[in-house]
């Protein structure tokens, strides 16, 4: 039996007019969640709608997978979207998300949701040409849902308990996939614990996204040079409660990956080139250490098309990257 | 044709309504100061500074300061303890 408060509207139309007006929406248009659309999206995740996702203590909100099915069906989600949301929420809301730290905030940091295993082809995540881009309805909506139910539920509403100065486009949506097929690299999901055939999300909380472009090296070692560079300008001092847990996810392209699988380099013999490079002492006013705790905390994610030599830093707000299994049921034929 | 939907929030904010901000002192004559430190930037130094000169210029009691251990959690509750018990107003601030 669902929970939640019913209302009636005159129509859809009415209910939009509404959830505006209540502050219900990111600022665009959302599905009215009637129960029929909820009660299936539960039903695809195999969970009663009391169940609990997790909480944010310092606001005294729990979070069920009622409100999750809510907010992703206002999203636009489609049924087997949802335990992809369920996932994320359930990262985001680990301790060690420090979720009431990266949604309050005045750096505005968003939340990237990097999906891997089979789920990626079955509901369409993009991760090639344009995936961290718009087009994509999985990727959209299921970055979005997250969004609504930090705002809705949890109670980050501009202003009130999100404190961002500027805040960023990202904030609307932020989720794509590994291209685990690009070259010969061990998923992001493999190496953090997980069998290749498991699906998985893994949520980071992202303060900037830079881009380092380098279309002149033609070494694994130049590329990773220049991301070094790229990624010192701003550093990261790191932060007593999070320990030496703090990562770094680089996103990188193929114009970028080609280097490295024709030179035969794995992900961990990058994580090594890099770790002391990237942890070196402060040098100058755009050249400050990153304060990693392990080679192991640098994330690398094979994504993006052809074209651009480029790979995306992800630098971390104060929160741990966080993975969770998605677990689901069979949809009826 | 109406639509039944759902509300998509975690309830009201003050289900009970009894929460409101803490009555403001007319002077700082007796009272005893909070500083909460959040550690980011020079926000110890500022709050040190600002804490010296109102314990010059006003007839405060005594002057309480907690530094967070981290500048992404909350105080921890012994830190909470000390300023709900030692001080009678607080001073925090925010912001990198």
């Amino acid at each position: 039996m669902l929970h939640a408060r019913r209302e009636e509207w005159q129509d859809t139309d009415a209910f939009l007019a509404d959830a505006f007006e209540r502050g219900w929406t990111d600022g665009l248009p959302v599905v009215a969640p009637t129960p029929e659309k909820v009660e299936a999206f539960l039903a695809v995740a195999g969970l009663e709608p009391e169940t609990v996702l997790g909480a944010v203590p310092t606001r005294e909100v729990t979070v069920t997978a009622e409100h999750a099915a809510i907010n992703a069906v206002m999203a636009g989600c489609a049924p087997e979207h949802f335990p992809v949301v369920v996932a994320a929420v359930r990262a985001h809301l680990d301790e060690h998300g420090n979720c009431h730290s990266t949604t309050g905030t005045l750096s505005g940091a968003a939340q990237a949701v990097i999906v891997n295993g089979p789920i990626r082809d079955e509901i369409g995540i993009a991760y090639g040409a344009g995936c961290l881009g718009p087009g994509f309805r999985a990727n959209a909506t299921i970055g979005r849902a997250l969004r609504l139910v930090i705002r809705n539920v949890c109670r980050s509403v501009p202003g009130f308990l999100d404190r961002a100065t500027f805040s960023w486009p990202l904030r609307y949506s932020f989720c794509f996939g590994e291209d685990e097929a690009a070259g010969d690299w061990v998923p992001l999901h493999v190496q953090r614990g997980f069998a290749p055939e498991q699906s998985t999300v893994t949520v980071h909380s992202v303060m900037r996204m830079i881009s380092s472009w380098d279309s002149s090296s033609r070494t694994p070692e130049g590329v990773l040079d220049t991301l070094v560079a790229d990624t010192r300008h701003h550093g990261f001092t790191g932060d007593e409660f999070l320990g030496d847990q703090i990562p770094l996810v680089y996103v990188m392209g193929k114009e970028h990956q080609r280097f490295f699988f024709d030179a035969g380099w794995s992900k961990a013999q990058m994580q090594e080139y890099l770790f002391p490079r990237l942890t070196a002492e402060t040098a100058g006013l755009h050249d400050r250490r990153y304060n990693l705790g392990h080679p192991e905390n640098i994330l690398i994610v094979a994504a993006g098309g052809a074209g651009m030599a480029e790979t995306w830093i992800l630098a971390p707000h104060l929160a741990w990257a966080v993975t969770r299994p998605i677990e689901r049921v069979t949809l009826p034929a | 044709m109406t639509i039944v939907a759902l509300d998509p929030t975690s309830g009201p904010i003050d289900p009970t309504g009894d929460r409101r901000l803490a009555p403001r002192p007319v002077s700082l004559s007796g009272q005893r100061l909070g500083l909460v430190v959040n550690g980011l930037g020079y926000s110890e130094r500022f709050l040190d500074a600002l804490g010296s000169e109102l314990l010059a210029i006003t007839d405060l009691d005594g002057v309480v300061k907690v530094v967070k251990s981290s500048v992404s959690v909350p105080p921890d509750p012994g830190d909470w303890s000390r300023l709900t018990e030692g001080a009678t107003v607080a001073i925090t601030g925010f912001g990198g």
